[in-house]
């Protein structure tokens, strides 16, 4: 089995195996396919299903006289349904694989050459308030603020994306909260999350309890990034008021002056709900929800000269 | 999880550097917490008690958008097929499926502060899961015992009727979910003009102590019995938020620059023969009725594109092989079955009585439709409107109520298991069991050829296929639901609340004092 396959691609060989056990099937078939919108867009699947097949000495024609196998891959609540029905005499005969979705990863988006580096650095399907680099940012480890479980939990993380310390902030008697802010602030060997009406500080070292105190809560202000071609400063917006839809960074020149010129556009994959450029004047943290897999994930934006 | 080192130049931006003027928004807005979201409905009444619900029943699909409001369930699917805990935190089986053991979240209160516990799941899950299921409380939580394997127990614990919640001595029923009952107002005439009815109204108030968190909104309320239209004009003139829109209402809405939001086709409409006329035995009447059913004219001009014409008993959202079922209308093969027949079965003064069974013009007029259809192959059928629940109770038969032959019915898929559906189809419908287990209905393979078996029997003929549709208001944010129909509305907030914020976290308890809960309601 290819190392890259995915569950699609496995169901896809499996419904091939099965297709070649029906008595008294035999090639030239002619395919026809029934798939979802999702799945009719990835047609690597439907290739490894005409492939199998003619391992196992079937052989595919567009034939109109030839024997019709029809196919299909429906996305159900929980599964990818793959199904073939193939007609021997008077009855039809049909063999389904069904594959659970939530193994399924679904296809990379394409990706275009542009002046916006992106770089996805993380992702997980806990929901993720805001990412923060470390204090120590040339290491390139990373501080990110989540609720796992509806527990409120901080984590450390090096730059292969290992959790090196993980902070349960439910010790400091944070109820779970639909609100997606929070803010989290890597300081070294201590870090602080602020709340809506709370910061909470704690230490990265086990066993110590965070303590949290009233406050009134003052957001970052918008995140400007420098540009390192001219040193113009570019200003990173997002919509972000309907987490349904896809969201657009936008990345705006700053000065007033140059309002008329030219933006950047970047489309992340789902809304983007936090934009942190804390530490480092040529790049920021953008936490987004792509809508197509539901995880949450942590990019790293950067401003490139020229293509 | 996932750490990915590759660095890709992304964007879409049809040419990144476009020429724009800097009027985009602030960076990332928030959700604002308060406001009273105002929800109109079609239906009379509701049952916030799971336990009366009728499997499959239209009622059934609006009590559970009420119910989801005030209790939750010990998992939820997740609209990337992944189950996400909820009362459970985790979950294991053993290899056969036969014995479950849930571990429950610890901490979680009911609204009145009361703390759930593992009695509490298992009361309230026995109560409403198939019998023959042991449900045992445990130390961390409850486990599920079964004499035959169950790999779709967490597709029917995320879906339909299985709630938990605790009953209490008067039957009134606590929950744990982001908002509590506050008040109910039965329909009652107006004080000024006794001739006109105010509908009945049911306000639920934000659970402060929700173990997911305060929801954004202040409160939810409900008007119900509003007629289609007044639904779709109050959302036009600001005084809804979201509203039920009827599927002949669908394109007007649209045209009106409203936003309408789909589900996945969740109703079947269907017909179901019934033998107490005698005619309805004879399986060459039923292909003929069969093979006279025009499903994509039913489909496209009866309900203007809003429905799908239905090969099948389960949609192919469910099922993910109802594409291979075929309906196809052959009128000169029926009219030739037809001409076999005696000529007083469905004929001279014996006409098939056809009986619609769902409310609503739409089912009087598809029952119109299929007599149309009948006629077509010359087969006689009398429409009699009246209305009973889904499957069709027993009626006296009389001079005055003649033996019914077919019914139109409407299903509403209720159950994220396909197993579990095509069961409750059967068993609702009376239809005749295949000699397996219903066990082996969980493999595909075998379901299909159940169905495929059900289907060539014809004693229950599927029309056409339903989504649900609702008007949704600007301000409306968050909107997210399933797309097998659940509201979600606990995530909602409104652009522009009408009431003061209300602040995350305040530790404040909602005034129970007055509060019925979830009681089962039936004005």
């Amino acid at each position: 089995m290819p190392a890259d396959s995915n569950p699609l691609d496995d169901a896809a060989r499996q419904l091939a195996d099965r297709i070649a056990a029906i008595p008294n099937l035999h090639g030239p078939l002619r395919l026809e396919f029934h798939a979802d919108a999702n799945l009719a867009a990835d047609s690597s699947w439907q290739d490894t299903l005409r492939q199998e097949l003619e391992k196992h000495h079937l052989t595919i024609t567009e034939e109109p006289s030839a024997p019709l196998l029809r196919v299909g891959a429906v996305e159900t609540p929980t599964q990818l349904v793959l199904t073939a029905s193939a007609r021997i005499g008077d009855r039809d005969d049909v063999r389904i694989v069904a594959v659970t979705r939530a193994a399924f990863t679904a296809p990379a988006l394409a990706v275009a050459p542009v002046r916006i580096a992106r770089q996805l650095v993380y992702e997980t399907s806990d929901r993720i308030l805001d990412a923060s680099a470390l204090g120590n940012a040339a290491e390139g480890g990373l501080a990110v603020l989540l609720y796992r479980n509806e527990d409120l939990v901080a984590l450390r993380l090096d730059s292969s994306g290992a959790v090196k310390q993980t902070v349960f902030l439910t010790a400091a008697s944070l109820h779970a909260s639909r609100d997606p802010r929070g803010e989290l602030t890597d300081k070294g060997a201590t870090a602080e999350v602020l709340l809506p009406g709370k910061l909470c500080e704690f230490t990265w070292a086990a066993g110590a309890e965070p303590r949290c105190r009233a406050k009134k809560t003052e957001w970052r202000t918008t995140t400007v990034l420098t540009s390192p071609c001219d040193s113009s400063d570019w200003k990173l917006e997002a919509r972000g008021d309907d987490w349904s839809s896809a969201d657009l960074l936008q990345i705006v020149p700053d000065a007033a002056a140059r309002s008329g010129s030219a933006a950047l556009f970047n489309e992340f994959p789902g809304p983007i709900l936090s934009i942190n450029g804390e530490r480092d004047p040529g790049s920021a943290l953008i936490v987004a929800r792509n809508l197509h897999t539901g995880n949450y994930e942590i990019y790293k934006i950067t401003l490139v000269c020229g293509n | 999880m996932r750490f990915t080192k590759s660095l890709w130049f992304a964007g879409i931006s049809a040419a990144l550097l476009l020429l724009l003027a800097a009027t985009a928004a602030s960076a990332t807005k928030r959700p604002r917490y308060g406001g009273t979201l105002r929800v109109e409905l079609l239906t009379s009444s509701v049952s916030l008690d799971p336990r009366e619900w009728k499997s499959g029943s239209l009622s059934a699909r609006e009590d559970e958008k009420l119910a989801a409001l005030v209790y939750d369930r010990l998992v939820t699917l997740d609209d990337y097929g992944r189950f996400q805990p909820a009362l459970a935190i985790e979950w294991s089986h053993d290899a056969a499926t036969k014995n479950w053991q849930f571990k429950l979240r610890p901490g979680v209160m009911f609204s009145d502060g009361s703390l759930l516990t593992a009695a509490d799941v298992v009361a309230s899950l026995q109560s409403l899961l198939p019998a023959g299921l042991q449900l045992t409380a445990t130390e961390a939580g409850i486990s599920i015992h079964s004499p035959h394997p169950i790999p779709d127990l967490l597709e029917q614990l995320a879906s339909g009727r299985h709630f938990v919640f605790r009953a209490l001595p008067d039957d009134t029923l606590l929950g744990t979910g982001p908002f509590y009952v506050a008040e109910i107002s039965p329909a009652a005439p107006y004080e000024a003009n006794p001739t006109a009815i105010k509908p009945e109204r049911l306000k639920f108030r934000a659970n402060e102590q929700c173990w997911a968190g305060r929801p954004f909104l202040d409160a939810i309320e409900f008007t119900l019995g509003e007629p289609p239209l007044r639904q779709l004009f109050d959302l036009q003139m600001g005084r809804a938020d979201i509203v039920e829109v009827a599927p002949d209402l669908v394109r007007k809405a649209r045209q009106d620059n409203l936003r309408v939001w789909s589900s996945a086709p969740n109703t079947l409409l269907a017909l179901r023969f019934d033998e107490a006329q005698a005619a309805s035995a004879d399986d060459h009447l039923r292909e003929a009725l069969a093979l006279s059913m025009d499903r994509d004219t039913m489909a496209n001009v009866l309900l203007q594109k809003q429905a799908e014409p239905a090969p099948a008993l389960l949609p192919d959202w469910l099922s993910g092989y109802a594409f291979l079922f075929e309906s196809p209308m052959n009128l000169e093969r029926a009219k030739e079955i037809r001409a076999s027949l005696p000529a007083n079965e469905a004929g001279g003064t014996e006409p098939l009585r056809l009986r619609v069974d769902a409310g609503g013009d739409l089912m009087k007029l598809l029952g119109e439709r299929v007599a149309v259809n009948a006629r077509q192959a010359n087969l006689s059928v009398q429409v009699v409107t009246h209305s009973t629940s889904a499957g069709g109770g027993a009626t006296a038969v009389s001079p005055a109520n003649p033996p019914i032959g077919v019914h139109l019915f409407a299903w509403h898929y209720d159950s994220l298991s396909p197993r579990a559906e095509l069961e409750a189809l059967v068993n609702q419908l009376h239809l005749e069991q295949a000699a397996e287990s219903a066990q082996t209905l969980a493999d595909p393979e075998q379901r299909y050829a159940e169905e495929r078996r059900i289907l060539e029997d014809r004693r229950v003929l599927p029309l056409v296929l339903l989504p649900e549709y609702a008007g949704i208001a600007a301000p409306v944010r968050n909107w997210m639901p399933a797309r097998w129909g659940e509201w979600r509305l606990g995530d909602v907030w409104l652009e522009k609340g009408e009431s003061t914020p209300t602040a995350p976290n305040s530790g404040a308890s909602p005034d129970n004092s007055a509060a019925p809960h979830g009681k089962g309601v039936h004005p």
